[in-house]
């Protein structure tokens, strides 16, 4: 895979969150279950575990940016959480063998750091009043089974072309 | 992990906080317009989404057209229903409509407060983590789209314009839980009751109406209008009915839960309304600001 390629399937993913969420997953659900879709991220930490730290981060900060301005009001909330938790995904990674049980692990794990880093950060501001309790059962259970059954879905093309671009990388 | 606090990254971290508080207070601040890159990042993003969002909805609406065709023939008798009852409203309505503008005639009075000019628009998207409820529109300042106009679907008031770009322009829905967005309204009835609404309560899954006066009456299933007192929106606009009313904390006033009439998480076509005439006259204004 190309390398200029990369940005722009993660853009790609981005703008489908959005349209994801006005067209397929209105609030209708019986349980009032809120599906919240982080496409974007669980491509950037695929990235921050194959390829390097630095890419994960310079991507984390480049869509955080991009989700502030775009999608909220406030700058700063996701450029912040979604370069962290890139960071911190890939310092785990280094010491975890990577295979795809422990990758799916890994990328759930951090779109649930990112859902707290962002409910943290709402709530101080005052943009959230969500209680805890409902934001582990109605938010965060569904949005990591969402984001779960997504990495799964990508995981086969897109471990492949991470690890052919990881080598050109070596190469040069 | 040895070298995950090591003094060099603490001070980048350090920083980075430092970088993060001050972001926050400079958007935390009501901005009037975007600033240029902005505006550029978002129209682009907003051609995108154009084209994401017809495939999208077309998937939707089959889904939606699927389940719909379960309850299609209740739905068609209950119609049958409402279209006599229809008929009879609609002669009263031409009626009610000439008396008032023969009285209007009467009155010279051409202008009215409740006169607005109607811009229809498609919703592209929606912000996609649910703190922030915003919805994006395909009209921009070219098609002469201003902040804070009044934004409605078919069955009622749904929020106001905040942003606005070129070409797309972000709506802030009234369950949004911002603490400016707040605006005033009436409860229908023998006397117009006035309070504000002021966000909304997940739990509860209903908008909060405050300040009402403590000795007001109101009855579950009254409706609650737009009062157009803050000189931004247009008066009459149905913005939900009554389901719970409550003391306040204090006791001094009283709050009521309201169910929007129009349905927040499926929105389509929407429609952007620009007051024809201001309540206060722009001529007065500058007259005072001197």
């Amino acid at each position: 895979m190309k390398k200029i390629l990369l940005p722009f399937l993660i853009y790609l993913a981005f703008i489908s969150e959005s349209s994801l969420m006005q067209a397929l997953l209105p609030q209708e659900n019986s349980m009032e279950w809120q599906f919240i879709p982080r496409f974007s991220m669980v491509m950037i930490l695929f990235i921050a575990m194959y390829l390097n730290t630095t890419y994960g981060l310079v991507y984390g900060l480049a869509f955080g940016l991009l989700t502030d301005l775009l999608y909220t009001d406030i700058i700063g909330v996701y450029l912040f959480s979604m370069a962290a938790t890139a960071y911190i995904t890939s310092v785990f990674s280094r010491y975890l063998f990577g295979n795809l049980i422990v990758t799916l692990l890994l990328s759930i794990v951090g779109v649930s750091i990112l859902e707290f880093f962002v409910y943290g950060l709402n709530s101080l501001i005052g943009i959230s009043n969500q209680m805890i309790d409902l934001f582990l059962y109605k938010r965060l259970l569904p949005t990591l089974i969402l984001n779960g059954f997504f990495a799964i879905l990508i995981y086969y093309p897109y471990d492949k072309q991470l690890n052919l671009l990881k080598d050109t990388l070596k190469e040069n | 992990m040895p070298h995950f606090f090591s003094n060099k990254r603490l001070i980048i971290l350090l920083v980075s906080i430092i970088i993060l508080v001050a972001l926050i207070g400079f958007s935390m601040k009501k901005r009037e317009s975007l600033t240029l890159p902005e505006q550029f990042l978002k129209d682009s993003a907003g051609l995108t989404q154009t084209i994401f969002y017809k495939p999208a909805n077309t998937i939707a609406g089959f889904f939606e057209n699927l389940a719909e065709m379960k309850q299609l023939y209740k739905e068609n008798q209950m119609l049958k229903a409402r279209l006599d009852e229809y008929a009879k409203l609609y002669v009263q309505y031409e009626e009610v409509k000439k008396t008032n503008e023969t009285l209007k005639a009467q009155l010279d009075k051409e202008e009215d407060l409740t006169d607005f000019k109607v811009r229809e628009a498609t919703v592209i998207g929606r912000s996609p983590d649910q703190w922030n409820q915003f919805i994006y529109i395909n009209k921009g300042e070219k098609d002469g789209i201003k902040p804070k106009m009044a934004v409605i679907s078919p069955q009622g008031f749904i929020g106001k314009v905040t942003n606005v770009s070129l070409f797309q322009s972000t709506v802030q829905l009234i369950s949004d839980n911002d603490r400016t967005n707040r605006f005033s309204a009436i409860v229908q009835g023998e006397r117009n009751i006035f309070g504000t609404i002021e966000g909304y309560d997940p739990k509860r899954q209903a908008l909060l109406f405050k300040k009402i006066p403590v000795d007001a009456k109101i009855k579950k299933g009254q409706k609650v209008i737009t009062s157009g007192l803050g000189d931004v929106f247009p008066p009459n606009l149905l913005i939900g009915e009554v389901v719970d009313i409550e003391p306040d904390e204090v006791g001094l006033t009283q709050t009521a839960y309201l169910k929007p009439s129009a349905d927040l998480y499926d929105l389509d076509h929407v429609m952007v309304l620009e007051r024809e005439m201001p309540a206060v006259d722009e001529s007065l204004k500058e007259k005072e600001e001197e």
